[in-house]
């Protein structure tokens, strides 16, 4: 069973290599969802021991690994954020400086190349939206707001926010024209 | 006025108000469950949040401190699951040939690791896995072969035990099903192969699982179609 034991270490070296090439890009967008470094650092951990468990559901159809792997940083922070109790529904944190607060280092060249394009799109089509709902969904996507939460936030009746975000998510996608 | 949205718009807003978390409560759980349980919704989920994860692009990398990694290692699981971190590295292995820049990359580094170099062809193989996957989300085996001992370990989850048992079949690449015996519905299965068994573990055969009635020996042909099934990748 030797080549058990060295397979295993194969293993473990990959995961190391995944996280070295993508752990900065997964540690900002925790600290950005988190808001303090000690969190996205629990939280970071745990969104690798996730990968770990979870690699073999990856489907390549469906995503990039950056992205899958963002995907599972994004909600495993959301989660954390959500099981914090009296979490403040603070207007505040729809401003976007929170993270830029904290000392960065220059994103991989190739992030950002992918980043870029489709970042752009994303954007343009945001902004084809009203502003309040793509408001909303930043707040959505950053701070987990629900429902609930943006509908209080913006003081209208729940059955209006969802209305306005059902309309403008699926105009989103007709924008973004990926079926 | 609005026109009210078709049951195929109302249906992709569910899946991208799950993706971005706009539910709570029992609408939650509901759309959970539906994720589970339909592969197509499934899908759609996994779309909008591919088309979501743009909006982290916007966020600046940040270099995490030097013992996070220490951390994320000592609680990583030992040898125990081997079996199944065989096919995770397929698994990345064949999603970073498709992908973006740094998905190659990726694969570029895993690929080249001097214990991925492929075997040469006449040799048998030294290694060989499979993921064999059922309709079910829930039904995977993982199998993992070590041409060194002929001995095939199985990782099996999701299989609802009942009066038929499941039985393992390899079918080589436009060949007929040959048994490698019944096995139980979940935990782990170790399978010693005969010669003749051996021979059949190559890259392109298919494993599969039929449910067929309990017998001490393999039957000589499956009595229905597969619950589960998937190829045979040597590494």
């Amino acid at each position: 069973m030797a080549a058990l034991g060295a397979v295993s270490e194969g293993d473990r070296d990959a995961l190391r290599l995944v996280y070295q090439m993508t752990s900065a890009k997964l540690f900002g967008i925790c600290l950005r969802i988190c808001g303090d470094r000690t969190s996205a650092e629990d939280v970071v951990q745990s969104v690798y021991l996730r990968v770990w468990d979870k690699a073999g559901q990856f489907d390549a159809t469906r995503a990039s690994p950056v992205t899958w792997l963002a995907t599972i940083a994004r909600n495993a922070a959301i989660d954390w954020k959500r099981s914090v109790a009296g979490r403040p529904i603070a207007a505040a944190s729809l401003d976007e400086g929170k993270a830029d607060q904290v000392a960065d280092d220059a994103p991989r060249a190739d992030v950002l190349l992918l980043a870029s394009e489709r970042n752009a799109r994303l954007h343009h089509c945001i902004n084809t939206l009203e502003v309040r709902t793509g408001a909303c969904i930043r707040a959505a996507f950053f701070d987990g707001m629900t429902y609930a939460e943006l509908a209080a936030l913006e003081d209208v009746p729940l059955g209006t926010m969802k209305s306005w975000m059902r309309r403008g998510l699926l105009k989103l996608k007709e924008c973004l024209g990926d079926g | 006025m609005d026109e009210p949205l078709t049951p195929e718009q109302d249906r992709d807003a569910l899946a991208a108000e799950l993706a971005l978390g706009l539910l709570d409560g029992d609408a939650r759980a509901e759309a959970q469950r539906l994720r589970l349980s339909d592969r197509g919704f499934a899908a759609q989920v996994a779309a909008w949040e591919a088309r979501f994860a743009g909006l982290a692009d916007d966020v600046a990398a940040v270099t995490p401190p030097k013992e996070l990694w220490d951390g994320i290692a000592a609680r990583l699981p030992a040898v125990e699951r081997v079996v199944s971190l065989e096919t995770r590295l397929n698994r990345w292995r064949m999603a970073a040939l498709g992908s973006g820049a740094l998905a190659a990359a990726l694969a570029l580094v895993l690929l080249t690791r001097p214990d991925a170099a492929p075997l040469p062809a006449a040799q048998a193989p030294e290694l060989a896995v499979a993921r064999i996957e059922g309709d079910s989300a829930a039904t995977v085996v993982r199998a993992r072969y070590d041409g060194s001992e002929g001995v095939m370990l199985l990782r099996i989850e999701g299989l609802t035990p009942g009066e038929l048992a499941p039985e393992l079949w390899v079918i080589p690449a436009g060949g007929a099903p040959v048994s490698l015996g019944q096995i139980a519905p979940s935990g782990t299965a170790r399978l010693t192969m005969d010669a003749d068994m051996r021979a059949l573990v190559k890259d392109g055969a298919t494993l599969a699982i039929t449910l067929e009635p309990v017998s001490p020996v393999p039957h000589a042909a499956p009595s229905s179609a597969p619950i589960a099934a998937g190829k045979i990748t040597i590494i």
